[in-house]
């Protein structure tokens, strides 16, 4: 491609788009019978951090036959010259055009990236909505966690992969090839029939009404045969499932440059805004001797220097301290460095401090989430103030003097008291420096960091409405007025991306019509600041006449059909209405490991999980 | 003879092309970094607080230019063969990167001083005389704009060319040409394509329509012999 080479001399990053990485999968074309391009709507550097891609694109090619290739999304200097040159999005390892493959698979990973993945079907030369595509034109397939609400950009794929795809989709791809094999493949007739596989939604076979008040009227399957709800996926063994030990390698420096080991999935602790601790449950964890196999078959691939044992909650994970003892025998004289994020400040102990003190970071970092106790069991966060000063103190001796804290503005329940002691917590943990009789030389710094609540979908919260953009920014500079200290470094995020993500997050299939005008308005790459535009994302909503209040900001009945109720994770109805209702009495639910709440999840059944065993 | 036991320093040249001439100098040292240890290379590295594996490399290769001479030098803890660790880190590499030579250095890098350029010009705007013209432009006085790190500088690449030789190959405009390429004097060879660019008709169209490459062909000591 002597056009490529000579245009990515005039862009940025031109690494972004030449493959040819370590690690790369290259297959011969001729034994191949079905291609399958996978789109991160993001650059390269973000995209090629995620796991889950990471296990996708080794699972497809661990089959005969299937060839996974990579493409990111190219940044506006390098699609400006694709478009003046007419080259339609490629894929890294082969750079063909992907419009000409078999499936185009997209991992929708947060909701401002919407944008960003429909520009990529409208580069790759293909009309962006599904209708409008021909049967000849590649099956497009989405998944990741956006899909839990597909809806917003329901017509614009052909298929949505729901829950975890790493046994689903060689499960899509052997059906293709099957009926192609036989004959009988035209795209409609493999959508019908993929339909019925478990864990694929088909957007096109369901009927959606609307009541005058713009509430869901009815959402039915077209025909019999079709599911009326979709369950979703999930791995039973994550100690016998795939798991890729030979990464790509990049060249150029990437957001997660290192290895990235998966301890376990799902949360044991239900806290009532995160949609991460509902939709992947049960928990099922990987044994610490397949852990520490994997880790050292990494290592030896990939000559990185560091491994991150990933999880919603480290502290959590049951085999823990004999992972890290496996790990440390080895990665210590190999000066590896372990590192453990997302820990609890209710289980961090000496021991695991002094496991991880080789990693040079200099602080910690906590989520109590909310200031108050009232608020933390409102959000069942079940940590106590207690518990984060024994963590602050053990930090401390451990020669760290820098604390990050991260909490929520605007959580259901919220009054200015519990903002007000998000102020008085940090303050505590300043104070709680300065009572040690021996601490570290260097001045303590307590950094807070205050996200925007965003009601998300298969939630105790998904009723919510979330605070208007008025009262955010007021609540924000409230606790900018209270935190007077000097030690205490204040920085919160940007209301009206949270506002836009709980547009989309809650939204439903009228949406699209949003999303398509704005791609061409040349929109994209929304989570990035120098791209996001609330003012022009308003005028978009105005011209399309859909009011983002309508989704955003109003509560909604426990009895009205929800976008995402085709969508089954498991987790029943009745449970997250219980969770909501025990919000407002400031109840809190035990965890898994204490008690089964009976969230239904178990239904789904996976093995090495907290779940007593349905019968 | 190769000493045992001690710090042995290691010289390996290898060249980097195609997709991988878009891979910067310090892309392109991590990346070796991860080679060493995947080819379990029993590299030294630095002492201190953030011990790294020592890797020197000759001179920065700029994006956009291939190489068929780089040089890295390493030292390595316990003795292992020149052969050895060309077949081990040959099995790491990536596709675009080949292994040349592995020995145990004589010579200092820094006794490198210029460096043998070929490139190559795409246009449909040369002509017969486009050569000559070119050779012509080339040693004579010739200012472009150096920016480096937001500041601009005039500089005169006359300055640092050693000897340059222009041919008109099958309606290609070849230019062979040694570049002052030293610690102390050097031009990134980008800058004579530069001076072409602004002094002539070609490569100011589309992309598409004209293009040149950069092959970095040899690296010379002060008498112009071959750096080894």
């Amino acid at each position: 491609m002597q056009n490529l080479s000579t245009i990515l001399k005039s862009v940025s990053k031109p690494g972004r788009y030449t493959g040819g990485e370590y690690g790369q999968i290259i297959k011969d074309k001729k034994s191949v019978d079905l291609r399958v391009a996978f789109c991160f709507p993001d650059t390269y550097e973000i995209g090629m951090s995620n796991l889950g891609v990471r296990i996708l694109y080794g699972a497809l090619n661990e089959m005969d036959g299937v060839w996974c290739e990579r493409v990111y999304a190219p940044w506006p200097d390098m699609e400006e010259k694709m478009r003046e040159f007419s080259i339609p999005l490629f894929a890294l390892e082969s750079k063909d055009a992907i419009k000409d493959f078999d499936i185009i698979a997209t991992s929708l990973q947060y909701e401002l990236c919407y944008t960003t993945a429909v520009n990529m079907i409208d580069l790759a030369g293909l009309p962006i909505f599904a209708k409008d595509r021909g049967e000849d034109s590649p099956v497009l397939l989405a998944g990741g966690p956006c899909a839990y609400n597909a809806e917003p950009v329901a017509d614009f794929y052909d298929i949505f992969s729901i829950g975890e795809g790493e046994e689903a989709l060689p499960e899509l791809c052997s059906l293709m090839q099957k009926m192609k094999k036989d004959g009988t493949y035209t795209k409609s007739a493999f959508l019908r029939e993929a339909s019925h596989l478990k864990g694929f939604y088909v957007p096109s076979l369901y009927n959606v009404e609307y009541n005058e008040d713009g509430t869901i009227k009815c959402f039915e399957p077209k025909y019999d045969d079709v599911p009326k709800r979709v369950e979703k996926r999930i791995v039973e063994d994550l100690n016998t499932s795939f798991f890729p030990t030979k990464p790509v390698m990049p060249f150029i420096e990437t957001v997660h440059d290192r290895i990235m080991l998966e301890t376990f999935r799902g949360c044991i602790r239900g806290c009532r805004f995160c949609q991460a601790g509902m939709v992947f449950r049960p928990v099922r964890e990987k044994n610490a001797e397949v852990l520490n196999r994997q880790a050292k078959e990494i290592f030896k691939n990939t000559g990185y220097n560091e491994i991150s044992l990933t999880s919603l909650s480290i502290s959590d994970y049951s085999c823990l301290e004999s992972a890290t003892d496996l790990l440390l025998e080895w990665t210590n004289p190999c000066k590896v460095n372990l590192s453990l994020p997302s820990l609890r400040a209710d289980s961090f102990t000496k021991e695991l401090m002094e496991k991880v003190s080789s990693v040079r970071q200099s602080g910690l970092t906590f989520a109590p989430e909310a200031g108050t106790q009232r608020l933390r069991d409102a959000i069942n966060k079940n940590l106590y103030e207690s518990d984060l000063m024994n963590a602050v103190r053990l930090a401390f001796e451990g020669g760290k003097s820098l604390v990050k804290l991260y909490f929520m503005n605007g959580l259901p329940t919220e009054t200015y008291e519990d903002i007000e002691g998000i102020a008085v917590l940090a303050k505590h943990v300043v104070d709680e420096f300065y009572k040690m009789p021996v601490r570290p030389k260097k001045p303590v710094s307590v950094t807070v960091s205050v996200s925007c609540f965003v009601p998300k979908p298969h939630t105790p919260f998904q009723w919510e409405p979330q605070n208007s953009l008025e009262e955010l920014c007021d609540k924000q500079h409230f606790l900018g007025t209270k935190i007077a200290d000097r030690r205490i470094r204040y920085n919160w995020h940007e209301a009206r991306v949270s506002r836009l993500e709980a547009v989309f997050s809650k939204g439903d299939r009228r949406l699209s019509k949003a999303i398509a005008y704005a791609v061409g308005q040349g929109m994209r790459f929304d989570a990035w600041d120098e791209y996001f535009d609330y003012d022009k994302w308003m005028d978009v909503f105005e011209k399309c006449g859909i009011d983002p209040s309508f989704y955003a900001n109003r509560r909604i009945g426990y009895d009205e059909i929800l976008p995402w109720d085709v969508i089954d994770i498991g987790v029943s109805k009745s449970f997250l209405i219980s969770e909501s209702k025990k919000a407002y009495e400031n109840k809190t639910t035990p965890n898994c490991k204490e008690k089964c709440s009976g969230c239904g999840a178990n239904k789904l059944g996976g093995d090495v999980t907290w779940c007593p065993k349905m019968k | 003879m190769v000493p045992q036991n001690e710090i042995i320093p290691i010289r390996i040249k290898f060249k980097k092309y195609g997709s991988l001439m878009y891979v910067s100098h310090l892309d392109t040292a991590k990346t070796m970094q991860r080679i060493m240890l995947r080819a379990g290379i029993d590299i030294w590295y630095t002492e201190g607080f953030n011990p790294q594996p020592k890797i020197v490399f000759a001179v920065p290769l700029p994006v956009g230019v291939e190489s068929e001479c780089e040089f890295m030098d390493i030292k390595i803890n316990s003795y292992m063969s020149c052969e050895e660790i060309a077949s081990r880190l040959s099995a790491n590499f990536p596709d675009e990167m080949k292994i040349i030579d592995v020995y145990v250095p004589e010579v200092k890098l820094k006794n490198i001083v210029y460096i043998d350029y070929e490139m190559e010009i795409t246009s449909p705007n040369v002509g017969e005389n486009t050569a000559n013209e070119i050779e012509e432009l080339l040693s004579k006085d010739v200012y472009v704009i150096k920016k480096s790190k937001g500041t601009e500088k005039e500089i005169n690449v006359r300055d640092y060319i050693r000897s340059v030789s222009v041919k008109n190959e099958d309606g290609r405009i070849k230019i062979y040409t040694v570049l002052c390429g030293g610690g102390d004097k050097n031009i990134n060879p980008e800058l004579v394509i530069e001076a072409i660019r602004s002094n002539t008709n070609l490569l100011n169209s589309s992309p598409v329509e004209e293009y040149y490459s950069i092959m970095r062909k040899r690296m010379l000591c002060e008498d112009l012999t071959e750096f080894k």
